[in-house]
């Protein structure tokens, strides 16, 4: 009823016990990506589907705007003040605020099978000594992983890319001191895998840690959970994007393998968004 | 909110029989500025020996995080998750209050972590 699930025996002799597999196969992205997508459109929250063509695979998007000091704005020389550490929110800088943006103009390589435009709703934080951040986040799917893989970048408004450093500076200080701590799971620039650009990219190999106690747990109660959801909610604070609770208890799970699922297509073959 | 802020109250261990109580004196249950908030530990994350405490409602999962981090003396290379509804994890900035409408039971709220 969930997930793919792998039986394993524990080395007890005599006692077998049921686990969870923290893989997830690319059919099951597809329909967890096309659940996020239908909430994502009823909240405008900016989510689209892009399929390129050639390696036939599909990604989601969103880009955001938010808002930060960035080192070399105003100040060269003064470390960045995206998130002061140990202080009050009210210090802190908006981070990607809940909206939207999607411009038509963009000169992207990819092939637009969905064209939705969520319109421009500005929600800055108080302007004035804030750089305006353009972050673009993208989930792709990992066979090699078997998990989601969440790509994103960042650029001022005048088309600037955000260096590692000023990306490091917008990590949400909840996560910074563990992920500089790992170097082998970290933010790493790479090269999108279908698109072939240059992405800062969140190292996927964590995500067993923090997968398998819900999926465990959904497996246990018989509970399904959407698998991108509860992945995204987590990737997503790291990076400063906004996944609101309603995610957590409008998307249902996507319908177990052995039942007639819904034909996978691009959801902009589905009902577009008002 | 700064990292040394007062550690939530943990609610009196009475009775088991009774429902869990504030520490504070508060009015009646619309008044109370706090909530109760069960946590409940899964896999190998040591349990807390207080399960239950009274959070304002103000604050927020991230300083909640950093309490309980604290209060299980983890190391700096390992990193908490909390989990509502067992499925989902809320922004670090999210604030408890706003959890508790959306999930909270019987007058308390289950977070896993």
């Amino acid at each position: 009823m969930l997930l793919a699930f792998q039986m394993f025996s524990k080395s007890n002799p005599g006692s077998v016990s049921e686990m969870a597999s923290c893989f997830l196969d690319e059919k099951t992205f597809c329909q967890c990506c096309q659940l996020l997508l239908e909430h994502s459109h009823s909240i405008c929250d900016g989510w689209s589907w892009h399929w390129v063509k050639d390696p036939d695979e599909g990604y989601l998007r969103k880009i955001a705007l938010g808002t930060g000091k960035l080192r070399t704005s105003s100040n060269p020389n003064q470390i960045s003040e995206q998130y002061p550490q140990g202080t009050g929110s009210n210090q802190r800088q908006e981070r990607t605020a809940s909206l939207s943006l999607h411009t038509d103009d963009e000169d992207d390589d990819e092939r637009y099978d969905d064209d939705y435009d969520a319109g421009a709703v500005c929600c800055m934080q108080e302007g004035g000594r804030s750089d305006v951040i353009r972050y673009e986040y993208h989930v792709l799917y990992s066979s090699s992983y078997q998990t989601p893989v969440l790509y994103f970048r960042a650029s001022t408004l005048e088309g600037r890319s955000l260096s590692l450093e000023e990306v490091w500076d917008g990590v949400h200080p909840n996560y910074m001191q563990r992920l500089q701590h790992g170097p082998w799971d970290t933010i790493t620039q790479q090269e999108h895998p279908l698109l072939g650009q240059s992405f800062f990219v969140l190292h996927p190999c964590r995500t067993e840690e923090f997968m398998m106690p819900v999926l465990q747990a959904a497996l246990e109660e018989q509970r399904p959970v959407n698998y991108v959801v509860t992945w995204l909610s987590v990737v997503g604070s790291v990076v400063g994007l906004h996944v609101p609770l309603s995610y957590c208890t409008e998307v249902r799970p996507p319908p177990p393998p052995h039942t007639s699922s819904r034909p996978l297509k691009p959801p902009d073959q589905q009902t577009q968004p008002d | 909110m700064s990292d040394n802020a007062e550690s939530p109250t943990e609610t009196q261990k009475g009775d088991p029989s009774t429902p869990q109580q504030p520490t504070e004196d508060s009015g009646t249950a619309d008044e109370k500025k706090k909530i109760d908030v069960l946590l409940k530990a899964v896999g190998d994350t040591p349990i807390m020996k207080t399960k239950k405490w009274s959070v304002e409602k103000g604050r927020t999962v991230q300083s909640l995080s950093l309490f309980i981090s604290r209060f299980l003396k983890m190391e700096a290379n390992e990193q908490l998750f909390i989990y509502v509804n067992q499925s989902f994890s809320p922004s670090p900035d999210q604030e408890v209050g706003a959890l508790f409408e959306c999930f909270g039971s019987d007058g308390k709220l289950v977070l896993h972590y």
